[in-house]
């Protein structure tokens, strides 16, 4: 029953996103009149249809519905209610559930920001129900989440025990679905612009906040997906330059170009066709990216299992590889813009220095992702690209973004004069000294991190110079005059903002990587040993057995001379109905550094225990940096209208 | 698309030469992924340097010492010694698939790094997939 329910949501949601695609285009065609009381029906039933699948598919798994084989395959009696809820995304059909929900949310949001008289809105919605068509036939198809077992089991397997193992499986999935369709709202007003052959910045003024929504989210979910890795997988880092890691940066490094240069466009009308093609290639990339996790075609920690979803995530891609740069390569004179470079030393240089690296580095990601896939499709040959390679090609970009970051901001509009620059880089180069010549006395030699140091410093101080001295500039007390500048330009200081928590990502992922270290310790009950200033004392295994796993593991005091600092539980959880153990590593975070501990062998017989024990430095910095990106998206996504009524008087790049 | 023409052969060639740059760094960094079979097969597989080596753990033939263990993995039709420094994982064990990384000398394969490997299906200690009616037989 709750199947057929189910199924019938499915069909309900792709019946509508047919007719919004014909209504769509009929309102394109018609010059978007009456837009609005046409595609009313079909979004409602899109979301409506939505609402009706995720429903069915959370009500079937709460109530131990094992007559679908989804929920037999991904869930159990004893599974905690929280994973329950969470299965429902927790593998590949589920998921795509959820991708159709998001989907279905955003178009209600363009819905309601429909006008009057909108062909471009209305195309857009069309492109939305496109790509609506896409999802909901697969779930139609090939990813039927409520197909149903002849024979009725009466337990189910439980969820995929790396991801009951941790609470964070509820929240990231959602916040990347967030970003990655997102990405989608974007891409279906630049085709809408293309469609309509229109030039002006309109439909970027339109797409600004779902674009920052979008990049916010998926900001969020990337530093969520490596917090997830640090603290469940055990192997004891955050990110290994995995495909799947790569599949949610991809379109992260192109949105940020985008949101960037999208800054070019609306204040000195550049770069239009360059944005069209950013925001193309970003949607082509979530695409991708969902084909790489959801084919099986690389070998990565956490990617689902192989099925017709894959060659169908294939043929979309090319779909839309095709059918979105032929169009621009047809109508992008179109949407070319003619306002020329007066001069690279200026905001506008720095902005398109800043895409370049951006779309550099996306290349560079790419290409190693990829290759082993073109390799193996030529010669036959199963290659991994080691981290390495990934290290030694994105430092050093990622070094000169930084430079760009720091100087970019106080660049002028339109042509910098060299004083003005130096008058305003003078004192952040002076602090960059200091804070430099500080760290090497403190012992820091390594010539990278040294380097990170330094320009994050430069970014920081900067930003620091710019905000004190238009605060000095205006009328009030400095601190209301402070906060006040932060409200009249959400959009320039939530940059900056978000250009901090880079700088801080920057110097944590540095010194996390630049100076780690990794030791094999074997200890018997009772006896400690020292572990790099630190020591260790293991007290005594443990075993108890939870609703829906056994936990083993040992218990540990950390100490720092004769200071106790933490008592420490690395442990292995084994699920039912699984024959591999998950480890579960316990850290302790400190301001210096963290360290982690991470079962690799326990004998409950004789006592012995293996351990992994390492160190990395400045970890806390690196999600807090995380988070203030995030903030700064979200900052900068916060009362746009203001923005524009107070344009005349803006203060900022003094 | 005049105007662009020239701009858009130059930034093709670009791509290709970088392409090209990248491609030929990558060289040192690529790990290979070879089976038992696969490593018999090869005519030269000791010149290829370290690679990844997967199979399953054969039943029977696990050996420790103290500063590793040897044991022998197969992939159903070739067999092949292991020499494994450090201590294996809490994972390790009969029967189950590993991939382990290190050098082949003709005749034993030597590793010190193995990855217990994970997968999102529900294996059976025979290495079969479950499905819920083989795990659940309805009465």
């Amino acid at each position: 029953m709750i199947a057929l329910v189910g199924y019938a949501g499915v069909l309900v949601a792709l019946a509508s996103a047919v007719a919004l695609v014909v209504q769509g285009v009929r309102s394109y065609l018609d010059g978007g009149a009456g837009a609005a009381d046409r595609l009313r029906f079909p979004v409602w039933g899109l979301i409506g249809g939505a609402v009706i699948a995720m429903g069915a598919l959370e009500l079937a798994l709460l109530t131990d519905d094992f007559s679908i084989e989804y929920v037999a395959r991904n869930h159990a009696r004893g599974t905690p209610l929280l994973f329950t809820i969470a299965s429902a995304w927790a593998a590949l059909e589920g998921s795509i559930v959820l991708w159709g929900l998001v989907l279905a949310g955003y178009a209600v949001w363009v819905f309601r920001s429909l006008e009057d008289d909108d062909p471009i809105g209305a195309t857009a919605l069309a492109v939305i129900g496109a790509v609506a068509i896409f999802f909901f036939g697969l779930m139609a198809s090939a990813a039927n989440p409520f197909t149903t077992l002849a024979v009725v089991p009466a337990d189910g397997l439980g969820a995929n025990p790396l991801l009951q193992n941790h609470i964070l499986m509820a929240i990231h999935p959602p916040m990347l679905y967030m970003g990655y369709v997102g990405m989608t709202v974007p891409f279906a007003f630049a085709i809408a612009a293309l469609a309509a052959g229109d030039g002006t910045t309109a439909w970027l003024e339109r797409t600004r906040r779902w674009a920052l929504v979008a990049w916010s989210f998926l900001t969020l979910g990337v530093v969520l997906g490596a917090w997830w890795s640090y603290e469940v997988l055990g192997w004891g880092g955050y990110w290994a330059w995995d495909p799947v890691e790569n599949a949610s940066f991809l379109p992260w490094l192109t949105a940020t170009a985008f949101i960037h240069s999208a800054v070019v466009q609306r204040r000195r009308g550049m770069l239009q066709a360059w944005n069209v093609a950013l925001v193309i290639g970003t949607f082509a990339l979530t695409i991708l990216g969902t084909f790489l996790t959801r084919s099986g075609v690389v070998a990565s920690v956490h990617s689902f299992t192989q099925s017709a979803v894959g060659p169908a995530l294939l043929g979309f891609l090319i779909v839309i590889l095709i059918g979105g740069f032929g169009l621009f390569a047809a109508r992008g004179h179109l949407v070319a813009s003619t306002p020329r470079l007066d001069s690279l030393a200026s905001r506008e240089g720095a902005f398109l220095l800043n895409n370049l690296l951006l779309t550099l580095f996306a290349f560079v990601v790419l290409l190693g992702t990829i290759y082993p896939m073109i390799l193996e499709a030529f010669t036959g040959d199963r290659v991994s690209v080691g981290p390495p390679w990934f290290d030694r090609t994105a430092i050093p970009i990622g070094l000169v973004l930084l430079f760009a970051m720091g100087i970019g901001p106080i660049v002028p509009y339109r042509a910098a004069r060299a004083s003005v620059v130096w008058h305003r880089l003078r004192s952040p180069l002076q602090v960059t000294a200091v804070v430099s010549a500080a760290v090497v006395l403190l012992g820091l030699r390594s010539v990278t991190a040294l380097l990170t140091v330094a320009l994050a410093t430069l970014v920081v101080a900067a930003i620091v110079r710019n905000a004190h001295v238009s605060a000095k500039a205006r009328p009030h007390g400095y601190l209301r005059s402070l906060g006040g500048l932060f409200r009249a330009d959400p959009g320039f200081w939530g940059g900056m903002i978000a250009h901090t928590g880079v700088a801080l990502v920057a110097v944590a992922i540095s010194f996390s990587s630049s100076f780690d270290t990794r030791t094999e310790i074997t200890l018997s009950a009772g006896e400690s040993a020292p572990f790099d200033g630190y020591t260790l004392t293991y007290v005594a295994p443990f075993a108890r057995e939870e609703s829906n796993r056994v936990v083993i593991g040992a218990e540990f005091e950390l100490y720092r001379g004769t200071r106790h600092l933490a008592t420490l539980h690395p442990r292995l959880n084994q699920y039912d109905n699984q024959v591999q153990a998950i480890p579960t590593p316990a850290v302790h975070t400190g301001l210096r550094e963290d360290v982690y501990l991470s079962l690799v062998r326990i004998e409950q017989g004789t006592s012995a225990v293996t351990i992994d024990a390492m160190r990395f430095p400045l970890m806390w910095m690196l999600w807090l940096g995380g988070l203030v990106v995030v903030a700064g998206g979200a900052w900068s996504f916060t009362a746009k209208r203001r923005t524009r009524d107070l344009r005349p008087a803006e203060v900022s790049g003094v | 698309m005049r105007r662009y023409r020239w701009f858009i052969v130059a930034g093709l060639g670009l791509v290709a030469v970088l392409t090209g740059f990248l491609v030929a760094n990558i060289g040192a960094d690529l790990v290979y992924y070879r089976t038992t079979s696969e490593v018999v097969d090869e005519t030269d597989p000791v010149g290829k340097g370290r690679f990844r080596l997967g199979g399953q753990v054969v039943p029977g033939s696990i050996a420790a010492d103290a500063t590793g263990v040897q044991f022998e993995v197969t992939d159903g039709v070739v067999t092949l010694e292991v020499d494994h420094r450090g201590a294996p994982q809490q994972l390790f064990r009969e029967g189950i698939g590993v991939v382990v990384e290190g050098t082949w000398d003709g005749s034993t394969f030597h590793s010190d790094s193995m990855i217990i490997k994970h997968d999102e299906q529900y294996r059976t200690e025979d290495g079969g997939v479950y499905t819920p009616d083989s795990r659940f037989p309805s009465p």
